[in-house]
């Protein structure tokens, strides 16, 4: 019964790093707005007859379970994109894109609270248009990666981590002005090196944050059609010439950087800032760039899953 | 402190890394910059620099030689694109095409200096009336009166469902033999053509080649890939048939016809196709002009490149008498052939 208990708790307050948790598993408190585990306890205790638990051994093993606070970021962004395919056009498109991005980290159920699982979910739309205004284009993209990251405390609110995520990323451009090459879609998979910083700070007595996030991707592999080769070669012909290619950062140098600080508004936190999404590669004879600057803004929930 | 310096070393080369921004090199939006972005597009991308340097000694490194003094940046938006559309005629090829809000620059001397061989009225006497003849996905067919069925497809922009080749073929089942007039047809979809050519084969079949260009030098060019044609689901069409052309037979009209010659059972009738055997690409120019170029070269069974069009196996030609006598003698000449081979061949 136990195993298929899932209680989701909700817990926006902020407190100093003290608790029955914190002794149990002082890491696994992120820095940014700690667990208030002690009411989290009485949490439980109240959750012990609403949800049938019927012995207390049950409960106290619960109590004993280190907690692993899950950190959850919805960002809606709104910015510019500069996007360049030579196999559509050799000039930059420019216009506005949209964006979503989900954020979650919370800590491994291994390593003492020193390591960390991450994943990040992004979509983004934009419309472009060439420099003349003569051309128009549609552009979008959806990512997804997870990984693990190493946590460092050089100081007491401060924590570095550093680690690696693995994902995929798919998207198209579409050219309303082109005949046989009018789109061009993107397929990729991807290892990226990650690093991320968050300071924790005071804010009218109430605890604030920032984070500062970067991924580089340093191997994977790309599908591309080949220099003048057309999507009907590869799909009614079912011709392939090079249509996967290794990347890394000297053919296709890429990065992401997400700047974010967490302000206590009401009973919420609010999450602002700033994200930079640099893709770009040069294979086969073709370049590619995208080039996102994005205002963000969203908001940060804390919770703990109990299973 | 060992980790924090790790990280920043680390830190300091992805900073590093993220200095090369990846651009394209595209001249400026001036007289010249326009010239020198049309040429160097053409120059990387085009298919049949090899071709045309055989057939009529296009040098294109000479083609900007000549046509570069005649850009100033005194000129007007119209003086550009007059010289930059002649300097694209010098390629000799219909689908290099210069589009700018007033006009399309193109090269139309692979039609204009060869008899039409057909006409509008001619071709509405054959067909009827609206009420005389039918209309599926975009073909008229009927069944002339000497039993020989008469297929005009006007186009490749659009597909044919298997259903409605289906309806068309199964009307036209009782004929002695069947006429298909792609004149005038200036192509369209390369998979409306395999569907049209899938109802005259048995098995699948090679149809041709196609390639591609793998980087900018002229040669840079793909091994030629297959193409098979399959036949079409549960209909096979197992009678004579005869297929109309005339120079303005292009594109995937032309590879239509490239599919299709030398099958059996299969006449060629009428004139020299018109070619238009590169797949074509779309670019632009810093000033928004777009420009059309072949970017994928077709080549027959044999790999013979077919720009230059493709020669009927019967030669024939409207003559004026012809058309002052309402007669077409391309389909009179297919009739015959269908209805008499023998005869009709000497």
């Amino acid at each position: 019964m136990r195993a298929s208990l899932l209680l989701l708790l909700l817990v926006w307050g902020l407190a100093p790093y003290r608790g029955l948790a914190q002794a149990a598993a002082p890491s696994e408190l992120a820095p940014l707005k700690s667990l208030r585990t002690l009411e989290t306890l009485k949490h439980l205790d109240t959750l012990k007859t609403l949800t049938s638990l019927e012995s207390s051994t049950s409960l106290e093993s619960l109590k004993a379970r280190p907690l692993r606070p899950v950190t959850s970021v919805r960002l809606f962004g709104i910015g510019a994109a500069n996007v360049l395919d030579t196999y559509l056009s050799p000039l930059e498109y420019t216009g506005s894109t949209l964006s979503f991005d989900l954020l979650t980290q919370r800590l491994a159920r291994w390593g003492k609270g020193r390591w960390g699982v991450t994943a990040r979910y992004t979509f983004d739309v934009a419309y472009l248009h060439s420099p003349t205004d003569d051309g128009k284009a549609w552009h979008g993209n959806l990512a997804a990666a997870g990984g693990l990251l190493r946590h460092f405390r050089p100081a007491p609110r401060l924590r570095l981590s550093a680690g690696a995520t693995a994902g995929g990323a798919l998207g198209f451009t579409y050219l309303v002005r082109n005949g046989n090459n009018p789109a061009q879609g993107r397929l990729a998979a991807e290892l990226s090196a990650t690093l991320q910083g968050e300071y924790a700070f005071l804010l009218f007595h109430r605890e604030a944050g920032a984070l500062l996030r970067l991924d580089a991707p340093v191997l994977g592999a790309m599908f591309t059609p080949a220099f003048g080769q057309s999507y009907y070669e590869i799909f009614s012909v079912g011709e392939s010439d090079h249509n996967v290619r290794l990347t890394h950062p000297f053919n296709a140098p890429s990065a992401r950087l997400l700047a974010l600080v967490t302000l206590p508004v009401l009973g919420a936190h609010l999450s602002v800032g700033y994200s930079a999404d640099v893709r770009q590669s040069h294979v086969n004879h073709l370049k590619r760039h995208d080039w996102q600057n994005r205002f963000v803004i969203g908001y940060t929930r804390r919770f703990v899953l109990l299973r | 402190m060992k980790a924090f310096r790790t990280l920043s070393l680390f830190a300091a080369l992805v900073c590093a890394l993220l200095t090369a921004c990846i651009t394209e090199d595209v001249p400026p939006n001036t007289r010249r910059g326009n010239f020198d972005a049309l040429w160097q597009t053409l120059d990387a991308r085009y298919c049949f620099f090899r071709e045309k340097g055989e057939i009529y000694g296009l040098d294109w490194n000479e083609v900007r030689s000549r046509y570069l003094p005649a850009v100033s940046e005194t000129m007007t938006d119209r003086q550009l694109f007059e010289v930059l559309g002649r300097m694209t005629g010098e390629l000799r090829d219909g689908h290099v095409n210069l589009t700018a809000a007033h006009d399309v620059a193109r090269y139309g001397a692979w039609f204009d200096d060869y008899p039409a061989n057909f006409a509008d009225s001619l071709a509405r006497r054959y067909l009827g009336r609206s009420e005389e003849y039918q209309v599926a996905a975009g073909l008229k067919y009927r069944i002339l009166p000497d039993h020989i069925g008469y297929l005009r497809c006007e186009s490749f922009e659009f597909l044919f469902g298997d259903g409605n080749l289906h309806e068309v073929f199964t009307h036209l089942a009782p004929c002695t033999g069947l006429i298909v007039d792609v004149r005038n047809n200036g192509g369209g979809l390369l998979t409306a053509a395999e569907k049209l050519a899938s109802a005259f084969i048995n098995e699948r079949t090679l149809g041709g080649y196609i390639a591609h260009k793998t980087g900018p030098d002229h040669a840079a060019l793909s091994t030629p890939a297959p193409l098979y044609l399959d036949p079409l689901p549960a209909l096979r069409w197992q009678k004579g048939v005869c297929i109309l052309t005339n120079r303005r037979t292009y594109s995937a009209a032309n590879t239509f016809v490239m599919y299709l010659k030398g099958l059996p059972r299969v006449t060629i009738v009428g004139d020299r196709t018109g070619g238009g055997s590169g797949m074509p690409f779309s670019s632009e120019l810093p000033c928004g002009w777009s420009i059309r170029f072949s970017a994928s070269p077709l080549y027959d069974r044999q790999r013979a490149c077919t720009e230059e069009g493709i020669a009927p196996d019967v030669k024939v030609d409207i003559t004026s008498a012809d058309y002052q006598r309402s007669v077409d003698t391309i389909i009179e000449t297919a009739r015959a052939l269908l209805l008499n081979p023998a005869t009709s061949r000497e």
